[in-house]
C-alpha cells in the first residue's frame, strides 16, 4: 500500500491523528504536498463522499473523515503554501436568513473542503448583504445557500436577487440546498445548482471550479 | 365511541365510527401569530405544551379531539439538569447559553424555536463520570409517589384521550447533550467504549423510571419514545451502530410494557426514518409517528407495504396544506382516506404546525376529517 493510499484508508475510517502522521511522514519522505493533497486526502474524502451517496456511511462516519481531513491539511497547509500551491477555488457559504440549522450547511461545508476548495463560512442567519459583501471582497465564485424550512427557504431567492442588484451574479455560480428545497424550486429562484446531499455538493462545486 | 376507544380500535384494526382529529401541536410563533389575528385569546399563546391545560382548550376552539403526543412520565432526563447558564452576551444581542443538557448554544435575538449548537461538554471519559454519571442515575427522588396515586383518578379516568407513559429517548437525548457532531465524534472516540457506556447508562435509567411508574399501577393507552435521529437523506448513524448499541434498550423498555397489557409503542422520529424502522418494529416499537411527508417526503405506505399490519402510524398528514387554501386540504384529505383505508392508521399533521398556518384551514381540517368514516 502506499502512503497515499494510506492517508485515504485512514482518513476514511477518521483516523485524525495516524492521517496527521502520514502526511507528515510523506513530506518528510520527499513526496509532492500537492500528490499528498490530490491522491491522499482528496481521494480518501471522494471515496467517503461515494459511499455516503450510495448510504454506505452515516453523517458521522462523514464527520469524522472530515475531521481527519483537517488534521492532515492542518500539517498540509505550510507545505502546500511554500510550494506556491492555491485552492482549487473558493466558495461563501452559509444559512440563510433566519433559519439557524447549520448541522447540513456544515456538512456541505466540510464535504467541499474535503475538495481543496477554500471555504468562507459566514454561518447562520445571514442577511443577503453579508453574502454579498462576502463574495465582493474574497473573490469567491460559487456561493452555497442551505435552508432548513419551508418559512426559510423563499430567503435563497432574497440572495440571488441581492446578488444581481450587486451587479456580480454573471460572476458566481450559486448552489442552494436543505431538506425543503427541490431542484424544480432551484430552478425558480433562479439558482445554478440544487443537489441532494452534501457529497453531490462537493462533486458540483469541484465540476464548477473544473469547468 | 370515546376518543380513547377510537384510537385503540382504529390501532387494532376493529371498526369505528368516525375518524378522530388529531394533532401533534404548534411552534410557539404560531400560537402568537393567532393571537395577534385575534383568533385565539392571548393567554393561550404563551406557555402551551402537549397536552397541559392550554392545549386541551385549544383543542376546544379549533375542534381537535387531542394531541397524539399527550404522555405522562417521570423525571427520566438529567437529574438534577444542569443549571441554564448564560456564558457570553455577543455584540449583535446572541446569548451563548449553556442549556440544561450541558450544550452550548447560541440563542439569537427574536428566535424562539431553534437555537444554534456551539459547543458541549460530554466529550470524554472524564467529563462522563464527573459530571454526567451522576446526573444519569435512578432514584426515588425521580418518581412523585403522590402524583401517580392520584394519577388514575385524576387524569387517566378523567380525561377522554389516549394517553400514553413516556419511553423517554435511547439516543435521541443524548444527541441533545453533545450536539450531531459531538455524537459522531464520541462514536469514533478512541475510548471506543464510552458511547456505549453513556447508552448503557442513561438507558438503565429510563428503564428503572419507567418500571417504578408501571409497578404503581398508572395505566395507560400506550408508550411513547422520543427520539429525532434522522434526517432528509436518513438517520444521523449507521443502521448497523443503532442496531448493535441501542435496539436491546428498545426491546427492554417495549417488553415491560407489554407485560402491563401495553401493546401499542409510538416513536416520534422527524425526518426519513426507513433505514431505522426495522430495528424499532423487531423489538417492539410499532407506531411511527409523525412520519415527516411535507418536509422530508416521508410516507406511511412504505413501511406498511415492507412489514405488513405489524407496522401501525399515526402522522402522515402534509402540515403545508394548512398553509395554502381549501382546496389543497381537501388533496390531503384524498389522500388520507387511501392511507385510513390500510387500517391501524390514524391521521395527524406530520409535524407541530408552523407560523403561517391558517386558523380557518386547521378548523375546516378538523372538521372535515372527523367526517370520514373508515
Amino acid at each position: 500500500m502506499s502512503v497515499f493510499e494510506e492517508i485515504s484508508e485512514k482518513l476514511q475510517r477518521g483516523k485524525a491523528k495516524d492521517v496527521a502522521a502520514l502526511v507528515t511522514a510523506a513530506l518528510e519522505a520527499g513526496e509532492k504536498p500537492e500528490a499528498v493533497l490530490n491522491e491522499g486526502l482528496i481521494a480518501g474524502m471522494n471515496i467517503v463522499g461515494e459511499k455516503f451517496k450510495k448510504a454506505e456511511v452515516f453523517v458521522p462516519e462523514v464527520l469524522v473523515a472530515a475531521r481527519a481531513m483537517n488534521a492532515g491539511l492542518k500539517v498540509l497547509q505550510p507545505a502546500l503554501k511554500s510550494a506556491g500551491v492555491k485552492p482549487v477555488g473558493k466558495a461563501v457559504i452559509c444559512t440563510v436568513k433566519g433559519d439557524m440549522h447549520d448541522i447540513g450547511k456544515n456538512l456541505v461545508k466540510m464535504m467541499i473542503e474535503g475538495q481543496g476548495i477554500e471555504c468562507i463560512d459566514l454561518g447562520v442567519d445571514v442577511d443577503p448583504e453579508k453574502v454579498v459583501n462576502a463574495v465582493k471582497e474574497s473573490g469567491a465564485e460559487l456561493v452555497c445557500l442551505s435552508a432548513l424550512l419551508t418559512t426559510t427557504m423563499t430567503a435563497q431567492r432574497d440572495v440571488i436577487e441581492a446578488l444581481k442588484e450587486a451587479g456580480i451574479r454573471d460572476q458566481v455560480k450559486v448552489m442552494v440546498g436543505g431538506a425543503p428545497v427541490t431542484q424544480q424550486y432551484a430552478d425558480e429562484i433562479g439558482a445554478d445548482c440544487y443537489t441532494l446531499d452534501a457529497a453531490s455538493a462537493a462533486q458540483a462545486a469541484r465540476s464548477f471550479f473544473a469547468a | 365511541m370515546t376518543n380513547r376507544e377510537r384510537a385503540l380500535n382504529l390501532l387494532h384494526f376493529k371498526p369505528v365510527d368516525r375518524l378522530p382529529a388529531v394533532h401533534f401541536g404548534y411552534w410557539p410563533e404560531l400560537l402568537v401569530e393567532w393571537a395577534e389575528q385575534g383568533k385565539i385569546p392571548a393567554e393561550l399563546s404563551r406557555g402551551w405544551g402537549d397536552g397541559n391545560d392550554k392545549d386541551m382548550e385549544l383543542d376546544k376552539l379549533i375542534g381537535w379531539d387531542y394531541n397524539w403526543s399527550h404522555v405522562h412520565g417521570p423525571v427520566m432526563g438529567l437529574f438534577p439538569a444542569f443549571e441554564k447558564t448564560v456564558l457570553e452576551v455577543l455584540p449583535d444581542g446572541t446569548q451563548r447559553v449553556q442549556n440544561s443538557s450541558g450544550l452550548i448554544e447560541r440563542m439569537h435575538p427574536g428566535v424562539v424555536s431553534i437555537p444554534q449548537e456551539d459547543d458541549y461538554l460530554l466529550k470524554d471519559r472524564e467529563a462522563f463520570e464527573t459530571l454526567y454519571k451522576p446526573k444519569m442515575q435512578f432514584s426515588a427522588d425521580r418518581i412523585d409517589t403522590e402524583y401517580w396515586k392520584k394519577y388514575n383518578e385524576e387524569v387517566y379516568d378523567k380525561l377522554d384521550v389516549p394517553l400514553g407513559i413516556s419511553l423517554g429517548s435511547v439516543l435521541g437525548d443524548i444527541r441533545n447533550m453533545v450536539s450531531v457532531i459531538g455524537m459522531s465524534y464520541l462514536m469514533y472516540d478512541e475510548d471506543e467504549d464510552l458511547f456505549a457506556d453513556i447508552i448503557d447508562t442513561y438507558a438503565e435509567m429510563q428503564y428503572r423510571c419507567v418500571e417504578a411508574v408501571l409497578e404503581a399501577g398508572a395505566r395507560f393507552d400506550f408508550g411513547h419514545f422520543w427520539e429525532d435521529i434522522c434526517f432528509n437523506s436518513g438517520p444521523l448513524l449507521s443502521p448497523a451502530v443503532f442496531e448493535e448499541l441501542c435496539a436491546r434498550h428498545y426491546k427492554r423498555r417495549c417488553d415491560l410494557l407489554r407485560k402491563y397489557g401495553i401493546d401499542l409503542i409510538s416513536l416520534d422520529c422527524d425526518g426519513v426514518t426507513e433505514k431505522l424502522q426495522q430495528t424499532w418494529l423487531d423489538n417492539g416499537v410499532n407506531i411511527l409517528f409523525p412520519i415527516e411527508v411535507g418536509t422530508w417526503g416521508d410516507q406511511f405506505e412504505p413501511a406498511r407495504n415492507r412489514f405488513g399490519t405489524r407496522q401501525l402510524g399515526v402522522g402522515a398528514m402534509d402540515k403545508t396544506a394548512l398553509r395554502k387554501d381549501k382546496a389543497a386540504v381537501d388533496a390531503e384529505l384524498e389522500r388520507i382516506r387511501r392511507m385510513v383505508s390500510l387500517g391501524g392508521f390514524i391521521p395527524c399533521p406530520d409535524h407541530r404546525l408552523m407560523p403561517g398556518t391558517k386558523f380557518e384551514l386547521v378548523q375546516y381540517y378538523a372538521d372535515e376529517i372527523k367526517k370520514i368514516r373508515p
